[in-house]
């Protein structure tokens, strides 16, 4: 089942002539993680602003083509502190923030929370005052807060920037089993290197329209090492000036060296 | 005599109200040097930054920029030496271009017109950010607002850069280009102590390793051998970038951590042997 389809999506924001999205067309399943790389203002961010129909209800500007999503979104901003409600004391209330204005009874609230803060492994810092918090941490909060939401389709915009090694994987495997229990995950990321472990496929995005779309094979292709959105192996390989195809992971290179 | 270091923190302890940040920490970094600070979340290192910048002062020891400590010095005073990048960059950007805003440090440090203008280019063109120099910074998306804050510490031409994940967002060829910035920045003198999540760009840019757990160091090091070595990072909260995981799984010679070294020796292993 689709839980997000473009089609033809081009959008501008305000006062622009250049659109920062070109007849962009994409369906995200229920059930499938899908991962948008490209060079830094290649559209991805604005991609998940339309998607969570906040671009342009919120950001003006305009949209052409269509745009349907079946399940309410969540999304997790690149500025997730922006995110912060900054009326909770407690990392707890923050998390409860979003979904008591979802009007859910006391006890889903809870439930919802308790799930969200053990997911993100935030249950020692359920009492602290979020102003205190590192970016790291706060960054989780922010993803248990959306999480918490329970949105069919969820949004992620460099989700893991902030977050240590552990936070990393932590998420990661987190985004995987999302995708298990059904929600459809759209997410962006300059963390190519995590992707052939995350993703179901891949969508190149250049200039605001999709250049190519794979599985996370795509990005050992040459094209993609040219452009820089090679995994560090597939690089490495590239550059080393051996034949092709290059190992996306450091278990193919290993496959490929024997 | 003895060359001053550019930092030096000497038994600093902090804590946010009753919450501890950092006990003890003692280190120094020379000019030139080029240091990566490394740790789990929540282990205190945006703290030392906001030391370093004279944002907070040490509950206890003494945080020396060159030869002044950081007591007696206000931030303005410790721009003329330090130039940061603050983790959320957007709270350090205020002109309405980018151009104005990193031409903002060294006109509020008193250089001349020319010099405001030729750090101003300069630190433009390191970063690549002519496309960008006449946008707002709000309009930009926050992966270009880290670069334009970066570019205005780089126009500062201070001794000390300390800047917290500078590379958040960046696609490759614009962290790249932040590598390539901060070794020449580093070559004329320049010391660097970097925070950063991405040992990638880490090994790519820095050459020492200070790790930190629970506000103490727990590791200083050279990266190069720290990085290569997975079962010493996994206590430490570290995962091994994919670079030195593939030397060490391909036992390249030297276990090289950056790109361009392993490309080399896997070239010069390959043509030794008949595959692959």
């Amino acid at each position: 089942m689709k839980s997000l389809t473009l089609e033809g999506a081009t959008f501008w924001y305000p006062a622009t002539e250049s659109p920062a999205l070109r007849e962009v067309s994409l369906e995200v399943a229920q059930g499938e993680v899908v991962a948008l790389v490209g060079a830094l203002g290649a559209g991805a961010s604005t991609l998940l602003l339309v998607a969570a129909d906040l671009a342009p209800r919120v950001t003006g500007g305009r949209l052409a083509g269509a745009v349907a999503r079946r399940d309410r979104s969540g999304i997790v901003l690149p500025t997730p502190w922006t995110q912060a409600s900054g009326m909770a004391f407690t990392v707890w209330d923050e998390v409860a923030f979003g979904p008591a204005n979802l009007a859910w009874p006391t006890h889903e609230i809870a439930r919802q929370v308790d799930r969200a803060l053990e997911r993100l492994e935030l249950i020692p810092l359920a009492s602290r005052d979020p102003t205190t918090l590192s970016g790291g941490e706060l960054q989780r909060v922010i993803i248990a807060a959306i999480l918490a939401m329970d949105p069919g389709l969820v949004l992620f915009d460099e989700p893991a920037a902030e977050l240590d090694a552990g936070g990393a994987r932590t998420l990661w495997r987190l985004i995987r089993l999302l995708a298990k229990e059904g929600k459809a995950v759209l997410l962006a990321t300059s963390a190519l290197d995590a992707l052939p472990d995350v993703a179901d496929r891949v969508v190149w995005l250049e200039d605001g329209a999709v250049r190519a779309v794979g599985t996370p094979d795509l990005l050992a292709d040459v094209a993609a090492c040219d452009a820089g959105l090679g995994t560090s192996v597939a690089t490495v390989w590239r550059a080393s000036g051996l034949p092709g195809p290059y190992p996306l992971t450091v278990a193919h290179a290993v496959q490929r060296w024997r | 005599m003895a060359v001053i270091p550019a930092l030096r923190l000497d038994g600093v302890s902090f804590s946010y109200g009753t919450l501890p940040a950092l006990a003890d920490l003692s280190f120094s970094i020379a000019p030139g040097e080029r240091v990566a600070l490394l740790g789990k979340n929540g282990a205190g290192k945006s703290t030392v930054v906001r030391l370093v910048a004279g944002l907070e002062r040490p509950d206890e020891g003494t945080v020396w920029v060159g030869d002044w400590d950081t007591h007696d010095a206000a931030p303005e005073q410790l721009a003329r030496r330090v130039g940061s990048v603050f983790q959320h960059a957007d709270q350090q950007l205020f002109a309405s271009t980018v151009r104005d805003d990193v031409s903002f440090g060294p006109r509020a440090l008193g250089v001349g017109a020319r010099e405001v203008e030729r750090r101003t280019d300069d630190a433009i063109e390191d970063l690549d950010l002519a496309p960008h120099a006449a946008h707002h910074p709000y309009d930009l998306p926050p992966a270009f607002r880290k670069l334009a804050a970066l570019a205005g510490a780089l126009a500062l031409e201070p001794a000390l850069l300390v800047l917290d994940e500078p590379t958040i967002g960046l696609d490759g060829a614009l962290r790249g280009r932040v590598t390539r910035a901060l070794l020449e920045r580093s070559a004329a003198g320049v010391a660097l102590l970097v925070i950063t999540h991405d040992l990638t760009f880490a090994a790519e840019t820095l050459e020492r390793g200070l790790v930190l757990d629970r506000g103490t160091l727990a590791c200083d090091e050279p990266l190069a051998g720290l990085l290569g070595d997975a079962t010493r990072l996994e206590p430490l909260g570290l995962v091994a970038p994919p670079v030195a995981a593939l030397s060490a799984a391909l036992d390249l010679p030297g276990r090289p951590v950056r790109a361009a070294d392993a490309a080399r020796e896997l070239a010069r292993v390959a043509r030794g042997r008949p595959g692959p």
